[in-house]
């Protein structure tokens, strides 16, 4: 009962939270960028928390839904939902070509290799002619069946929807035979194939899974955005900060990821928008003048990154489960 | 008696090192066979071959009449053959019972009925009160314990035991050696390498003895313990003057 009382209490959060907050547009802005960043962890979660096959270009499946959604919508009055869907082929079309290549290999040959796909997929889009190159796509105006597009509303409900649908595919993942060979291989990859499991075959089978969500949630933050370059959705941070914030909130779980999101968007929020630098130097903890709070003031907003890794570094190394591990542990 | 697996000048060269060379024997169906040899004489080589984790230079494996040279290991266990490894393999962070399903789930997908079939190989071996423990935090006799649970899930015709009783103190191997008599009398068929000879002439019906690559003999447990070229090759004057 418990089990099932937690989710439905968060989810029911959830979905008033946009009334909670008095449809603020900065804080609706950042609490879609968390179920963004979760939904992404989620879907890198499965070849990478369950399998043990670290993505370092998931930014490839982002950007390719994005740019497909996009592309097919500048120009044509096509139903959105299509676009999204012929985002979600290319993506599991890039994702069947590198796995069904790279997972032949053993060790760590994938992760170099989704480098390379999603420097490939990046530099392509920024040297194409109908990606739009370097100055990205705009998209002008946007219909979808008379809801209010300008409003960020519709787009954070959209985004708790494949929220759900990423937390709902990792459930029903984890709960079938599908997970415990995920796990396995993750564990001991001859051991696993020397116990009947298609090595190759399961690794695929994440991979798309994960592609397919991932290309549905860059769709969304397409239409949310209606402006994208490669900068933007193909970089590599993407894939780091992906990465991270699995990690951080704790691989090979349900919960973990979404947590990592919790944790550390509106951190990158506090320290984008100079509010640590500002409250520390008003209370008078650090002057302004000084080398450090001169840090503090203009070089933190720059440096979010720099503040996940030393995070993740802390985290390696005193929690390697993630946050969520050190809540199992004491239970 | 028909023979289960054949093997067939089979040959594998590591670069200009000849590891198996032109090696052919037969096991038996229903059979406890030994592989047995000094180091490097090509005993995992040839299980690696026959389990599809490397390739064969040349030769045939044939399996239930069927040519199975070329497939892969998970293929080979759901014909039927399935291995043990000499460092054992557990899924560290996998449960015992996890683990366990790990094979059951070649006879089905659904993990409820998977962790049943589990538990029960889990009693036949002794390991059922460890079940919720981490795979990796198990001794190393248990270990082996469990690698034989695994196999036993996946309802194999033939297993493959890569020197099970290795690193086991004595009470360990007959504890091990009690579960090999108990996969036999399910009708498994059982090709087993090992170093303890007491072990493999006390349980093996027939033996054949590998050396730098080659077949040196083949034959009954007595046989091979007065044949001349064994003595000399692997288990030496002091084994001799012993029996």
């Amino acid at each position: 009962m418990k089990k099932i009382l937690i989710p439905i209490s968060l989810l029911l959060l959830a979905l008033f939270l946009p009334e909670l907050v008095g449809r603020n547009p900065y804080f609706t802005g950042i609490m879609i960028n968390v179920l963004m960043m979760a939904s992404l962890a989620s879907a890198w979660n499965i070849p990478g928390g369950y399998a043990g096959q670290f993505s370092f270009g998931h930014a490839a499946y982002f950007g390719a839904g994005a740019y497909t959604t996009l592309i097919l919508l500048s120009g044509n009055p096509i139903d959105p939902l299509l676009a999204l869907l012929a985002g979600v082929v290319t993506a599991s079309l890039i994702a069947l070509i590198t796995g069904s290549i790279v997972f032949r290999l053993r060790g760590h040959y994938f992760a170099l290799a989704s480098i390379a796909v999603a420097e490939i997929v990046r530099l392509s889009v920024l040297n194409l002619q109908f990606t739009g190159g370097a100055q990205g796509i705009l998209l002008s105006d946007l219909t979808f069946h008379g809801i209010d597009l300008n409003s960020k509303i519709p787009f954070y409900y959209g985004m708790l929807m494949i929220l759900v649908l990423s937390m709902g595919t990792t459930a029903y993942i984890q709960s079938s035979r599908m997970g415990y060979y995920l796990q396995a291989i993750r564990e001991d990859q001859d051991a696993a194939a020397s116990l009947g499991i298609n090595v190759a075959l399961y690794k695929n089978r994440a991979l798309l899974v994960s592609a397919a969500l991932s290309s549905v949630t860059g769709s969304l933050y397409g239409l949310y955005i209606r402006f994208i370059d490669p900068g933007a959705v193909l970089d590599l941070r993407l894939s780091i900060e992906i990465i991270l914030t699995a990690i951080i909130g704790g691989v090979g779980t349900i919960w973990g990821p979404v947590l990592g999101a919790i944790l550390l968007v509106p951190l990158a929020e506090l320290l984008r928008s100079n509010v640590i630098g500002d409250t520390l130097i008003s209370m008078g903890i650090v002057s302004d003048v000084s080398p450090v709070g001169h840090f503090f003031k203009e070089g933190l907003a720059h440096a979010h990154v720099l503040v996940y890794g030393v995070i993740t570094v802390v985290c390696i190394l005193f929690m390697p489960q993630g946050v969520l591990g050190i809540t199992r542990r004491r239970k | 008696m028909e023979p289960l697996l054949t093997i067939d000048q089979v040959t594998r060269r590591f670069g200009g090192n000849v590891a198996v060379s032109g090696v052919s024997f037969s096991v038996m169906k229903g059979d406890i066979t030994g592989l047995i040899g000094p180091n490097g004489a090509g005993k995992t080589t040839l299980f690696n071959c026959m389990t599809g984790y490397i390739s064969l230079d040349a030769g045939t494996i044939i399996f239930e009449g069927r040519r199975i040279n070329g497939k892969r290991p998970d293929q080979m266990c759901r014909l039927g053959m399935v291995r043990t490894w000499q460092r054992v393999k557990p899924l560290g962070k996998l449960s015992v019972l996890e683990n366990v399903m790990i094979g059951a789930f070649v006879t089905t997908a659904s993990p409820k009925v998977a962790g049943k079939a589990s538990l029960e190989q889990l009693q036949a071996v002794g390991l059922d009160r460890y079940a919720d423990q981490p795979a990796g935090t198990l001794p190393i006799g248990l270990k082996k314990k469990l690698e034989l649970a695994r196999v036993m899930a996946t309802r194999p015709k033939m297993v493959l035991l890569d020197e099970i009783c290795g690193g086991l103190n004595h009470a360990e191997t007959e504890s091990v050696l009690d579960i090999v008599r108990m996969l036999r009398k399910r009708g498994v068929t059982i090709l087993f390498i090992e170093h303890d000879m007491k072990a493999v002439t006390s349980i093996c019906d027939r033996i054949v003895v590998l050396s730098s690559g080659e077949k040196l003999a083949e034959g009954t447990p007595e046989e091979i313990t007065s044949h001349p070229a064994v003595i000399e090759a692997y288990l030496g004057g002091g084994y001799h003057a012993q029996g």
